[in-house]
């Protein structure tokens, strides 16, 4: 599973992408269960959002779905936090 | 102290607190109330004992409360949940925590600016109380306004640190509460990019104001205290020079233009809005350097005339703003050099105004002056 995040918005306006291939590691069941609940919990369209508030795209295996703080799942938060690998 | 009536000596810590206690029992208000209201910040109910002025002085204060903020800081505890745990409020002690501390005093800053210089009280105008959450969510990038509140990530030390460490960072939150309390300028495209601006504008005058500096004396730059140490660069954005506030391989390159020429068609960040607002803040930046002295005087005000006027479109584009703004500034006052500054300026940043100006006359058939 390709699991792609992407991060636009916030105070500083910059955007940030980063990809997590789930083939041959250990933690492969984990991270698909993590982004299938993530995709499950987002949206269809870029929800509005708030000011300066960041906004997320998942795409997994090429379905996109959008989220943005500070509504985040449980779920979305630590798939974010994992594949940005920075903290949400 | 008499030279400055209209900057109380509220976040002037050079005033000592003997000073303070005898001009808050002078007899005039212009004097006696930004006094009262500095030492009731430091310590409420002790300093009101210890005046014991009772009768006229007493309804004075009681006159002056809805002059006072009504502050809260929450702990997140590095969660992502709203509001935590209560951290310091008003009136409270210093907390040990330095970023309550701060966060406590940002929205101190941002709430006399508002009040001593556009008698604005509080972000809606009508007393709001104002809270904040600090330590929200794990070496968290970011600080925001969620509509209600104000949220602060502790920065993850790398790229950023604690964003309660910048009030103009804290004064751009805020103000984005104002905005939405007036001009409701919708977050996309042209309109988003004057929301941005409007609260880096006013984050900029906010410190400006706390700082007590001229235009001249003023660095214009927003976020320069939240950049983490080793980050090539000064700030996140540059008023006086978009696009020039950092260039760093983990950052990339400030994209902010100064002018029209260099405006970006994105989809990314809803359509730009923190790219774009290079333009109409460079604007800012011209019609207050023009003016000179403090920022928050005239420019500032015909920017918050136009912001809060009621006039401005929700949808407004920056030719609609420009054309605001020097309507603002000649409601205000009249054909003159204010007047002058604002249509000079969004002439150099690129914005045409021409169509935009009920009353001017232009005499001499050449509404705007050469460029420079």
């Amino acid at each position: 599973m390709r699991i792609v995040v992407t991060r636009t918005g916030g105070f500083a306006g910059i955007t940030r992408r980063a990809e997590l291939d789930t083939t041959g590691r250990p933690d492969a069941a984990r991270l698909r269960s993590l982004a299938l609940a993530a995709l499950s919990d987002a949206w269809p369209d870029r929800p509005a959002g708030v000011p300066d508030g960041f906004s997320y795209e998942l795409d997994v295996d090429g379905v996109t779905a959008y989220c943005a703080d500070p509504e985040l799942s449980p779920s979305q938060q630590e798939l974010v936090s994992k594949v940005l690998g920075e903290g949400a | 102290m008499t030279n400055a009536p209209d900057r109380p000596a509220v976040f002037c810590p050079i005033v000592p607190p003997h000073l303070l206690e005898s001009l808050a029992r002078h007899e005039d208000p212009e004097i006696h109330l930004p006094a009262r209201y500095t030492l009731e910040l430091d310590a409420s109910h002790r300093t009101r004992r210890r005046l014991g002025a009772p009768g006229a002085a007493e309804s004075a204060v009681a006159e002056a409360a809805g002059d006072r903020p009504d502050r809260t800081i929450y702990d997140a505890g590095h969660q992502q949940t709203l509001p935590g745990t209560e951290a310091r409020a008003e009136g409270a002690r210093p907390s040990k925590d330095q970023p309550v501390n701060h966060a406590y005093d940002g929205l101190g800053a941002t709430f006399e600016l508002y009040l001593k210089a556009y008698r604005r009280h509080s972000i809606d105008g009508r007393g709001l109380p104002l809270n904040a959450s600090v330590h929200y969510g794990q070496g968290y990038n970011n600080a925001f306004w969620d509509g209600k509140q104000m949220v602060f990530g502790d920065g993850d030390g790398r790229i950023f640190q604690d964003f309660t460490g910048s009030i103009d960072v804290i004064g751009h939150e805020l103000t984005h509460g104002v905005t939405q309390y007036s001009a409701k300028l919708e977050y996309f495209g042209q309109s988003g990019a004057l929301n941005e601006s409007v609260s880096d504008v006013f984050g900029s005058i906010i410190k400006q104001h706390a700082l007590g500096q001229t235009v001249d004396q003023a660095d214009w730059l927003i976020g320069a205290d939240v950049l983490a140490p080793g980050i090539h660069g000064t700030a996140l954005r540059s008023m006086k020079a978009p696009g020039t506030a950092y260039d760093d391989p983990a950052l990339g390159k400030d994209p902010q233009p100064a002018t029209m020429d260099g405006y970006v068609t994105t989809s990314q960040d809803n359509g730009g809005v923190h790219i774009n607002s290079g333009i109409p803040n460079h604007a800012f930046y011209l019609v207050a350097t023009a003016l000179g002295g403090h920022s928050w005087e005239r420019a500032g005000r015909i920017w918050y005339d136009t912001l809060t006027g009621g006039q401005l479109a929700s949808d407004a584009d920056f030719a609609a703003f420009a054309r605001a703004t020097a309507a603002a500034a000649h409601t205000r006052y009249g054909d003159g050099e204010e007047h002058q500054a604002v249509l000079k300026a969004w002439s150099q940043v690129g914005v045409a105004v021409s169509a935009a100006v009920p009353r001017q006359t232009a005499p001499e058939g050449a509404p705007f002056p050469a460029q420079g």
